[in-house]
């Protein structure tokens, strides 16, 4: 490549605690590409993108993320988020009192201030929600009610999308958005993101269904292991996997994967 | 004798026979005859308050002992005219200053038939019998010093009569407010505001009282309310408070529930002040409910204590308490709630909650719900919480580019934002809001600029 990546990882090493959980990765993700993470439960996908947003209780140990060329660790995650870097969490929280619409309007002010541009009043930020929501097809009810809160598993996730359409982050990191989410939502979600597709933007996305990059398709595919990335390829990565699991790849941790004689390779030749 | 009692002694000795000559009907006159006599023996008797008595341990009061009144009420002058004049653009029904009315809106008389809304003397023209035989009724001077104090000195009255059926289709509004501008520094000033509120068979109406301060010299305000409440009558009474950081409030209200008829509280407390908040509910008749709700946001050095009883004497009476505190600086919060199910009142059903948040190391809450129960087949649940701002989703609102501080803001606003919602008045609502969101702002910001921690970013290469 020619022009610096717009979001290089090099030999990355970080403990939650006292407990090392990534051991070592390297990964360069160009403007324009989507790369897809997949992995055994507790190989470190979550704490990957945890560790990219800033989360506290993680600590970087080793190696350097930067994000255009500027170092993301030293940064706090609200500077983060308005540079452009945005994770749509597995598991949203609930914020009872705090009410959507009233968040959404506070982050999406900041991050204009940030970029120097002028505040969304009332009407125009309305006129903008609006607009996103029927792409992602959430009622307009749901906008008035606090954050998350009664949401089901799928609408949580759609709001998660919804977050991120209207923040327009330049660095896309979804951490199983597709899990529980039926067909209709799936598809919902995944429209959602791609209309985010764009040559000046990246995309990380953490599945452990081939289904979801039936829409969203990846340019590259890693294995996450241990921490580290065992394995990477392209799409078609993704549909080995799907048909023989994670048992033979070199480098797997075979408890952590559990899969070399269990249920998820269960008919699969190995 | 403290100074507190010696200076309430020696000064407006006469007050008693001044404001039972002040009013015009005889009935009502004997009653306040009464009033400050019981009110001074008692006190005499009971003394202040102190932190021996189990419903004092949180509180001490010694500040109020060790206070040398220069004035109590507006004096045996008329209320300072500089504060009336800045005063002008209040708009209430009813507008007192250091417990005397000073000015009555003219919307008052565009109230609906049946709803009135009157001073002391104003009432004992036009209704001295329902002042006569309601005030003091549920306020008992003989137990109480604080009480007592209020009854053996208040000046005035706002008494609010709604006759059965009246629905006012808007907040009734008092405000009222304490100086403590005259006077060299270290004296203080004292005043006693009174309500009284009685609601006819299936009245409906929302009372606002507003306490404002002016003025930073010390000082004490003792309102007393007592709320009488019909068969099938709703009021909704809702209080706001915010003092100074030498001023002590406190704030005892009173109320009688009958059948089918719904008292519903909210009080909200701001400021640096000393606070006392008494609520006492008797749920007398069958099926008589209670909503008691308060938020309380310290900052400075501010106590803000929470007394309340709610005395469950009839079958299938409910109440809901949640008393909800922030507690930033060095602020201390007290919660004393006391549920008590008489024999005579099983399917009863008792909630009360006390969640609180403290926004600094230096913050504390004393919280302890207490129920008592002397009847079967009820329910009741009692809980407390203190806790920090929950770091997952503080967490989670940075990620989505909102800074520290105003990340805090949005999340303490919305742990308010239950207790605000709770105020059925729509105009009351609005303006109670933007209190709570000033307070909350200013004490996040003085909150910011101390924290270790929320460091400004580092350069990055
Ligand atoms: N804050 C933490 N403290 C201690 N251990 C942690 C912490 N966060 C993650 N871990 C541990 O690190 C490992 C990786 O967790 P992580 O959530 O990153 O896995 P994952 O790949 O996202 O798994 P899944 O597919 O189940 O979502 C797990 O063993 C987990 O228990
Ligand atoms: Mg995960």
């Amino acid at each position: 490549m020619s022009v610096s990546p717009l979001v290089s990882i090099k030999n990355l090493h970080a403990t939650a605690g006292e407990t090392p959980i990534l051991q070592g990765i390297d990964l360069e993700i160009g403007a324009g590409e989507i790369h897809a993470i997949m992995g055994p439960n507790g190989s470190g996908k979550s704490t990957l993108s945890n560790v990219l947003v800033g989360k506290p209780g993680y600590e970087v140990t080793q190696g350097e993320v930067s994000f255009r060329g500027e170092n993301l660790v030293e940064m706090d995650p609200e500077i983060r988020a308005r540079e452009g870097v945005f994770l749509a969490f597995q598991y949203p929280v609930e914020i009872p009192g705090v009410a959507n619409n009233y968040f959404l309007r506070t982050a999406v002010n900041a991050i204009r201030e940030h970029r120097g541009d002028e505040d969304l009043d009332a009407i125009d930020f309305l006129n903008l929600l609006k607009e996103k929501m029927k792409l992602v097809e959430m009622p307009e009810d749901m906008m008035g009610r606090a954050i998350n809160e009664g949401f089901s598993g799928g609408e949580k996730k759609r709001n998660e999308i919804l977050q991120m359409l209207l923040l327009e982050p330049s660095f896309c990191i979804l951490d199983e958005t597709d899990s529980g989410l039926d067909i209709d939502a799936l598809r919902i979600v995944a429209n959602g993101v791609n209309q985010m597709r764009s040559s000046d933007r990246a995309m990380l996305v953490i599945t452990h269904y081939q289904r979801l990059l039936d829409y969203i398709v990846p340019d590259y595919v890693h294995v996450l292991s241990n921490g580290r990335i065992v394995k990477s390829g392209d799409k078609s990565l993704a549909l080995e996997l799907e048909a023989k699991g994670y048992g033979w790849i070199d480098g797997i941790d075979d408890d952590a994967a559990g899969v070399k004689n269990g249920a998820a390779s269960a008919g699969a030749p190995s | 004798m403290s100074a507190a009692v010696d200076s309430l002694a020696r000064l407006r000795k006469n007050i008693g026979t001044e404001r039972a000559s002040s009013v015009p009907a005889t009935e009502v006159a004997t009653r306040l005859e009464t009033m400050h006599t019981e009110g001074i023996a008692a006190f005499a008797e009971i003394g202040l308050p102190s932190r021996r008595e189990e419903r004092w341990k949180g509180t001490n009061l010694s500040a109020l002992g060790a206070m040398d009144f220069a004035r109590i009420g507006t004096g045996t002058a008329a209320p300072n005219a500089s504060v009336v004049d800045s005063l002008q653009s209040v708009d209430a029904d009813l507008l007192f200053v250091d417990g005397r009315m000073v000015r009555a809106s003219a919307d008052r008389a565009a109230l609906p038939e049946g709803t009135r809304v009157l001073s002391l003397f104003e009432a004992s023209l036009e209704a001295p019998q329902l002042v006569a035989a309601n005030l003091g009724c549920l306020a008992d001077s003989k137990t109480d010093a604080l009480v007592a104090l209020n009854g053996a000195l208040f000046e005035d009255v706002a008494v609010i009569e709604l006759a059965p059926n009246a629905k006012p289709d808007r907040a009734l509004r008092i405000v009222s407010y304490s100086t403590s501008l005259t006077g060299a520094e270290g004296t203080a000033s004292a005043s006693f505001p009174r309500l009284l509120v009685v609601a006819g068979e299936g009245a409906e109406a929302s009372v606002l009282f507003e306490n404002e301060v002016k003025g930073e010299a010390p000082g004490y305000t003792g309102l007393v309310s007592e709320f009488l409440l019909s068969a099938n009558a709703r009021v909704e009474f809702i209080e706001s408070q915010s003092g100074p950081s030498k001023r002590i409030h406190v704030t005892q209200t009173f109320a009688r529930v009958e059948r089918d008829a719904h008292f519903d509280s909210h009080i909200f407390t701001l400021g640096e002040g000393l606070v006392r908040n008494e609520l006492s509910v008797d749920l007398q008749g069958p099926a008589a409910t209670t909503r008691m709700h308060g938020f309380f946001l310290g900052s400075g050095s501010a106590h803000h204590d929470h007394f309340t009883t709610v005395d469950h004497a009839a079958p299938h009476c409910s109440s809901d308490q949640e008393y909800r505190g922030v507690l930033g600086d060095k602020s201390a919060g007290v919660f004393r709630g006391r549920v008590i199910v008489r024999p005579g009142a099983p399917k009863t059903d008792a909630r009360q909650s006390n969640p609180n948040i403290l926004l600094s190391d230096s913050a504390s809450i004393d919280t302890k719900p207490q129920l008592e129960i002397y009847a079967d087949d009820i329910k009741a649940s009692h809980g407390s919480t203190i806790g920090q701002l929950d770091t997952e989703a503080l967490f989670f609102l940075r990620a989505r580019g909102i800074g520290e501080s105003d990340a805090r803001l949005l999340m303490t606003r919305g742990f308010a934002q239950t207790i605000v919602d709770g105020v059925g008045d729509e105009a009351a609502r609005v303006l109670i809001g933007e209190r709570v969101d000033a307070a909350l702002s200013s004490l996040q910001s003085s909150a910011s600029s101390m924290r270790p921690g929320s460091s400004p970013r580092r350069d990055s290469a």
